[in-house]
């Protein structure tokens, strides 16, 4: 049983939490900030490839790094939370969550991005903005859905803050290849339909996370 | 010793004998280079089938645990074991593959879908290994690798079986590139390729089950 207002009662939480503390994704927004200024200070006129690389890998750590903390409360407040709601709507509920601050943090890294290094020099053509932005959100959504998971293993392993990396990376590459020709084909500026079968495939990786989230979720609550 | 054991030593007896001397297709580039489909590509078939029987057993093992009833661990360690003994045969895939690649393509590595495949497959499963050693509760370390075994299967299977059909490729069987089916219209490579995958898929399975038995006796010393 699903209930939308235990989902509301967590999103609503975590987001509440993430405003008070300083710790919150104003880290995570100084994070990625620093590191698209770093990029910009290293590299000059990126060709369209170059940019794309880049930009992404800005995104997907910053995604990561969001999501590394996704259910990092200790066990006092989990046997709380466990009262109020069951495994499916807490996985849900911080899937929401999460993807919520990734596509945030991302929009506004990629104006960081466009401010600082601009777009790449593609001269027969202008790149019309809109596509190549819902390229990015549904991209990092998709992300962040799969990291919300491997976030929840990650957290029931005491004291070992790289394992969360070194089980998503690899398990975000599909989502990372298509989300990488999705905005490829719109920084070409191709047309909407072509570009809209990708975006069906972004958000089938999210569908897919989150099924998979789903099913296997309660066994991993289970303590 | 069981029938099947002895079967799957006949059928990699004899396509190793077979497919060094039996008569190939004649091919420009490829030349006898074809001989790598009885030794290359049965690795991977064998190594889908062990990570799919390691699939198999986490699910088991997931489900053990309900209704009040006692987790059984055995289950989990024989899901370890096959993911082990896979990633043994996917190196072995690998290798096959890049003498044949250095042969053909001349480089060892390119940046290619199925290549890319396999680096993440490794990358997936020495994750999974990492995620065990990391974790003291024996309980909890099945639990917790078995979730990811599933999570990451379902993943790896969209990378290397969905992906690499919508990019280009230089594999024989991709990007218009010839694969078998379409070399031997006499059926005679067929009759030494199906037996070598089944026979190293047996191999595969009898040499997963003696570590799983060997780990079992650790367990009990």
């Amino acid at each position: 049983m699903l209930r939308a207002k235990a989902i509301k009662t967590i999103f609503l939480w975590d987001w509440e939490l993430q405003y008070r503390r300083s710790s919150g994704w104003f880290v995570s927004l100084l994070f990625s900030a620093v590191v698209t200024f770093l990029t910009s200070l290293l590299i000059k006129n990126p060709t369209a490839n170059t940019w794309l690389a880049l930009m992404w890998m800005i995104l997907i750590f910053s995604a990561l790094q969001i999501a590394s903390k996704a259910f990092s409360a200790n066990d006092g407040q989990y046997y709380y939370i466990n009262q109020l709601v069951n495994p499916l709507e807490l996985l849900i509920g911080k899937s929401l969550s999460t993807s919520f601050s990734t596509l945030l943090i991302s929009l506004l890294s990629f104006l960081l991005f466009y401010i600082w290094v601009g777009f790449p020099n593609i001269s027969d053509h202008q790149t019309p903005l809109f596509p190549l932005l819902i390229s990015i959100s549904l991209g990092s959504v998709a992300l962040s859905f799969t990291l919300s998971f491997t976030s929840a293993i990650a957290s029931k392993v005491d004291g070992n803050t790289s394992l969360m990396s070194i089980l998503s990376i690899p398990l975000l590459l599909p989502t990372l290849l298509v989300s990488l020709r999705a905005s490829k084909l719109a920084l070409l500026g191709q047309s909407i339909e072509q570009i809209y079968p990708i975006w069906i495939g972004e958000l089938s990786l999210c569908g897919l996370s989150l099924a998979l989230g789903a099913i296997l979720f309660p066994y991993l609550w289970r303590s | 010793m069981k029938a099947w054991k002895i079967t799957g030593i006949i059928l990699v007896a004899y396509s190793m004998y077979a497919g060094l001397t039996f008569d190939v297709p004649r091919l420009v580039i490829l030349n006898e280079t074809i001989r790598n489909l009885y030794f290359h590509v049965p690795m991977w078939f064998t190594m889908i089938a062990l990570l799919g029987n390691s699939l198999i057993q986490s699910i088991r093992f997931l489900r053990s645990g309900q209704e009040g009833r006692k987790v059984n661990l055995s289950l989990d360690l024989k899901a370890k074991n096959f993911a082990e003994v896979a990633m043994l045969f996917s190196l072995l895939g690998l290798f096959t593959g890049m003498i044949w690649a250095k042969a053909t393509w001349g480089t060892y590595w390119t940046s290619d879908p199925k290549l890319n495949g396999t680096a993440v497959t490794l990358l997936i499963y020495l994750a999974y290994f990492v995620l065990r050693s990391s974790i003291e509760d024996l309980e909890k370390k099945a639990r917790l690798s078995s979730v990811y075994n599933v999570f990451a299967f379902v993943l790896m299977i969209v990378f290397i079986g969905i992906l690499p059909r919508m990019t280009a490729s230089l594999h024989p069987g991709n990007g218009g590139n010839p694969a078998f089916s379409n070399y031997d219209l006499d059926d005679g490579m067929r009759m030494v390729f199906y037996p070598a995958v089944f026979g190293w898929i047996l191999i595969g399975w009898w040499i997963s089950l003696i570590r799983h038995r060997l780990d079992i006796l650790k367990k009990e010393k």
